[in-house]
């Protein structure tokens, strides 16, 4: 354990060296005040009231809360669900208000803003240099959900992209654009394929139930599906599905048990991490099977994000008082440091 | 084995009371028309405030009658929408409203939303503070609000119109028939009111855009003595809404609500001098159908239909009253998200008062409900007044409550829980009440043990779902003084409430969400041959928006003033009032604006 710690100095002493000869050449001008941290989005109440966000140093010696309102003496909108990035620019999605304000990921100095032509908008990505955001629609219509275009240089919604139900979570690569439609209200078991060239739906790939998270790694997308709740009636296990991004035919499912829910794909250093009934596993990308017993015990989590070998783990307590987030290194699952957050925090993004 | 044996007590009672009781008969009709006597018989210990005409016709809705008069707390989300009570630090569910002595919370969520009843109709409102289960079942905890019908059997003819038009094309209506002879009284309301309810959201260049409201209203009360031993009383509302639900500064909303309520009640009771045997069937209906987007035929819906079945055995001593009750209430609900279910409860209660001297008395009440849904504690009250000095009167109450799982709570499908239990609550009370001349003031304080408390929570892979989870503990101090002053030929009423309230969740030590350390409500009113002019005066301190206290709604100081004038001896009057008169901004419920200044006129004529 020392040996290893004073080899990690070492190479860090010979970081800072690097660095600072790198310095030396050319002086770094700071991009703004929240260019190296953790920033958190937290949803707010449902019920009325501004989601917010909160930053936290990468040293951890600095944290903030309400950086938006402090910096543009505005609120965000209500139940702020993610944000998205095209470069420096950061979508904040504020889902009930049907609102997203873009800032300057870096300072979130306010750049512009989004409110016509959204309905229920959740998620937002970037492929051939557009912007495409996943709107669920009217929540009583299951016919009307879409994918609004972007442009990205005036901000203005171009175009919309009609989709089968609950689309969620996004992936662009090139000019692909993957959708997650994990069903809204209900429940759905697709994957849209949409070519950006065309802005049309080019295949629609079925997986899991309610697929919650996608990884693209190793020319294979992965689709982490947790399955319908026991709630629904019609309870069904979760699947993580391996699908050729050069023939999607070419699909491998794993299957959970029919009462197993994971939820939270991520992955670093070719290791797959996801949650599971308040524990966290781990799978290697070659292995052919789930693994069986837990990397980490006892983690439940509101919102789960792996990034550069670290575990954030975010806790809305009763949702209506401040949550937390709970950092852990990946190697030794040990704890490294626990910070209050916002009402729900509900998103975990990166500043480098 | 305890069922029997408490059912065999209660023969026994029974068995005894009827064996005491005499048959010759001088009517006590003063309690039989009296719709709720049990209020002052077996309550001793409690505050009640009475409210009648003057007051009533004062304020357009029921939520605005408390919030100026009483020290309850309102959360609405918007003028005129839904409106929920904190009464001593409780929350919505734990508040009943009994409508002539029966409890009328919604069997769905198990709360009455104020913004639904039409109270101009009533002849008295009784805020009843503290605990009172024994009497008026579930949710009577932080306290409750009696809607009472009485009726005059004497020779009479009245009508009423009173017409208002005010701001934000606010416009009422409202219609009062009384008539009556020895043996027949009948009163009939009815009301209609409507608002564009689009008032100017303070500070903000924007609206209430989504916030009119329409409501009709009937109210309708018949006795009938069919001899000097035997009346017939019928009581009959009904209430039908529709408000376009108000969105916040951050959302634009597009939602619709429209709800209905049907209530009936037969009675018959047959009394002399000594006993009375009252005889109650009711029925209760209550529908809902929401719009998520009013533009849409596709809705969400409940309804539940209640019967009741109450007997009532009344026996006077002369020290003592007694009195037995059976209660049997069958409740089936029909909803979209909820399972169809019913549930039934039969109840058994005893009560009674012992005078012990003319200086005290006390009464001990004791209850315990059957049903197959849930295990129910048994509840009690013990309470007394002790005159002191002919000035000072000592009152103390120590009882035990509770609050049933609602519908929702057990049958939302895919996430009711059927495992619940009650809420109970545990609550001492001590009050000292002083008389002089022109002053009454009294001192209250309490302190209650609130465990169990029913509240949604995710459960991991099972969603949100209800449990018993919290324990609360509520103490507080509320003060009222009333005092008259003659000034010449005018006369000078100032009545004023305080609340200190403390409700603290016992595992994180803070003071429960929406609820208010300090509340103040000031009434003064100057009457001068043919006018009046009135100031009401709310001083409401700051509320906390989340269960850690970490944010707030900074407190707000309202001030309305009215003044009415007779135009017409004995018959016409023209009321202005001008509400929120130093156009303050101010929210009960967090980015949910309340009115700016606005103004209402009211003409009010008696034919």
């Amino acid at each position: 354990m020392k040996m290893k710690s004073k080899i990690v100095s070492i190479i860090a002493l010979g970081l800072l060296i690097v660095s600072c000869e790198n310095d030396d050449n050319f002086p770094k001008i700071p991009k703004g005040d929240y260019e190296n941290g953790i920033i958190i989005t937290n949803e707010g109440a449902f019920s009325g009231g501004t989601g917010t966000i909160t930053y936290i140093s990468n040293d951890y010696s600095i944290t903030e809360s309400e950086v938006y309102k402090k910096v543009n003496g505005e609120d965000l909108g209500t139940i702020v669900q993610s944000i998205g990035f095209n470069g420096e620019e950061a979508f904040i999605i504020a889902n009930v208000s049907n609102k997203i304000s873009i800032v300057n990921r870096n300072t979130f100095k306010k750049l512009g803003e989004i409110t016509v032509g959204l309905n229920n908008p959740r998620y937002f990505a970037v492929a051939n240099g557009k912007g495409y955001i996943s709107n669920w629609g009217d929540t009583a219509d299951e016919n009307d959900d879409y994918i609004a275009i972007i442009n990205l240089s005036t901000f203005a919604i171009e175009g919309t992209i009609s989709v089968v139900l609950g689309p969620e979570k996004l992936l662009g690569k090139d000019n692909v654009l993957y959708v997650a439609h994990s069903g809204a209200y209900g429940t759905n078991n697709k994957v849209s394929v949409i070519n950006t060239v065309t802005d049309k739906v080019s295949r629609t790939l079925e997986v899991g139930d309610v697929p919650n998270s996608m990884q693209l790694e190793d020319g294979y997308l992965w689709v982490l599906a947790s399955g319908k709740p026991s709630y629904t009636k019609d309870e069904t296990g979760g699947v993580l599905s391996k699908i050729s991004v050069q023939n999607y035919d070419d699909i491998i499912n794993y299957t959970f048990s029919t009462t197993d829910h994971p939820s939270a794909l991520g992955i670093d250093n070719d290791e797959f991490y996801y949650g599971l009934g308040g524990a966290i596993y781990k799978m290697n990308i070659e292995d052919t099977q789930l693994p069986t017993t837990a990397y980490i015990e006892n983690i439940s989590y509101y919102n789960l994000t792996i990034h550069n070998n670290k575990m954030y783990v975010t806790d809305a307590k009763d949702y209506a008082s401040n949550g937390s987030i709970s950092i852990y290194n990946l190697d030794t699952k040990e704890l490294e440091k626990t910070f209050t957050t916002g009402l729900i925090p509900g998103g975990v993004y990166f500043n480098n | 084995m305890k069922h029997n044996n408490f059912l065999f007590f209660l023969l026994c009672f029974f068995a005894v009371l009827s064996s005491y009781a005499q048959k010759d008969s001088v009517v006590v009709l003063d309690e039989i028309v009296l719709t709720d006597a049990k209020l002052t018989l077996f309550s001793l210990g409690n505050k009640k405030q009475v409210l009648k005409d003057s007051v009533l016709s004062k304020n357009v809705s029921f939520t605005d009658l408390l919030r100026y008069n009483s020290t309850i707390y309102f959360k609405e989300n918007g003028y005129g929408m839904v409106s929920s009570p904190s009464f001593r630090g409780t929350n919505a569910q734990q508040t009943a409203v009994i409508w002539n002595g029966i409890n009328i919370n919604s069997q769905l969520n198990g709360q009455t939303d104020f913004n639904t009843i039409v109270t101009s109709n009533y002849n008295n409102v009784t805020v009843k503070s503290g605990g009172g289960s024994v009497q008026y079942g579930s949710g009577a905890i932080g306290g409750s609000i009696h809607l009472n019908n009485s009726f005059s059997f004497n020779k009479h003819l009245e009508n009423e119109m009173r017409i208002g038009y005010g701001d934000f094309n606010t416009q009422s209506l409202n219609y009062q028939l009384s008539i009556g002879s020895k043996n027949v009284s009948l009163s009939l309301g009815a009301n209609y009111n409507l608002s564009d309810n689009d008032y100017k959201y303070l500070g903000t260049n924007q609206k209430n855009e989504n916030g009119a409201y329409k409501n009709g209203n009937i109210d309708f009360s018949l006795g009938y003595l069919i001899s000097d031993n035997n009346i017939l009383k019928l009581y009959h509302n009904t209430y039908l809404g529709s408000r376009d639900f108000s969105g916040t500064l951050l959302v634009k909303s597009i939602e619709n609500y429209k709800n209905t309520n049907v209530r009936t009640m037969l009675e018959w009771s047959n009394f002399n001098d000594k006993k009375i045997n009252r005889l109650k069937l009711a029925h209760l209906y209550e529908k809902y159908k929401y719009f998520a987007n009013k533009n849409r035929s596709e809705y969400a819906f409940g309804y539940a239909n209640s019967y009741l079945f109450n007997y009532d055995y009344k026996c006077t001593f002369p020290n003592i009253i007694l009195n037995g009750i059976v209660d049997y209430n069958y409740t089936d609900v029909i909803g979209r998200n909820i399972e169809e279910s019913n549930r039934n409860i039969t109840s058994l209660s005893v009560l009674m008062q012992h005078k012990l001297s003319s200086k005290f008395k006390y009464a001990f009440n004791i209850r315990k409900d059957y049903s197959e849904d849930f295990s129910s504690p048994f509840l009690f009250v013990f309470n007394g007044e002790y005159s002191i000095f002919n000035v000072y009167d000592l009152t103390f109450s120590a009882s035990k409550n509770y609050r049933i799982p609602t519908f929702n709570d057990m049958y939302w499908e895919g996430a009711g829980n059927k495992d619940l239990v009650p809420e109970t609550s545990k609550q001492v009370e001590v009050g000292n009440y002083f008389k002089f001349k022109n002053i009454q003031f009294s001192v209250l304080g309490y302190y209650t043990k609130l465990s169990e408390m029913i509240q949604w929570r995710p459960i991991s892979t099972e969603g949100w779902k209800p449990v018993n989870i919290k324990d609360v503990t509520q103490y507080g101090l509320e003060v009222e003084v009333r005092a008259t002053k003659y000034i010449g030929k005018g006369k000078l009423i100032w009545l004023t409430n305080y609340a200190y309230t403390k409700s603290i969740d016992d595992d994180n030590g803070k003071q429960l969400m929406y609820v208010p350390f300090h509340k103040i409500t000031s009434n003064l009113a100057l009457s001068y041959k043919k006018s009046e002019g009135y100031v009401q005066l709310l001083k409401n301190g700051l509320v906390y928006t989340m269960t850690d206290n970490s944010n707030e709604l900074p407190g707000y100081t309202l001030v309305n003033i009215g003044i009415e004038h007779k135009i017409i001896k004995n018959s016409t009057s023209l009321g202005i009032k001008i509400n929120n008169l130093f156009n303050k901004k101010y929210q009960n419920m967090a980015y949910r604006p309340m009115p700016n200044r606005n103004l209402m006129v009211q003409l009010t004529t008696k034919f």
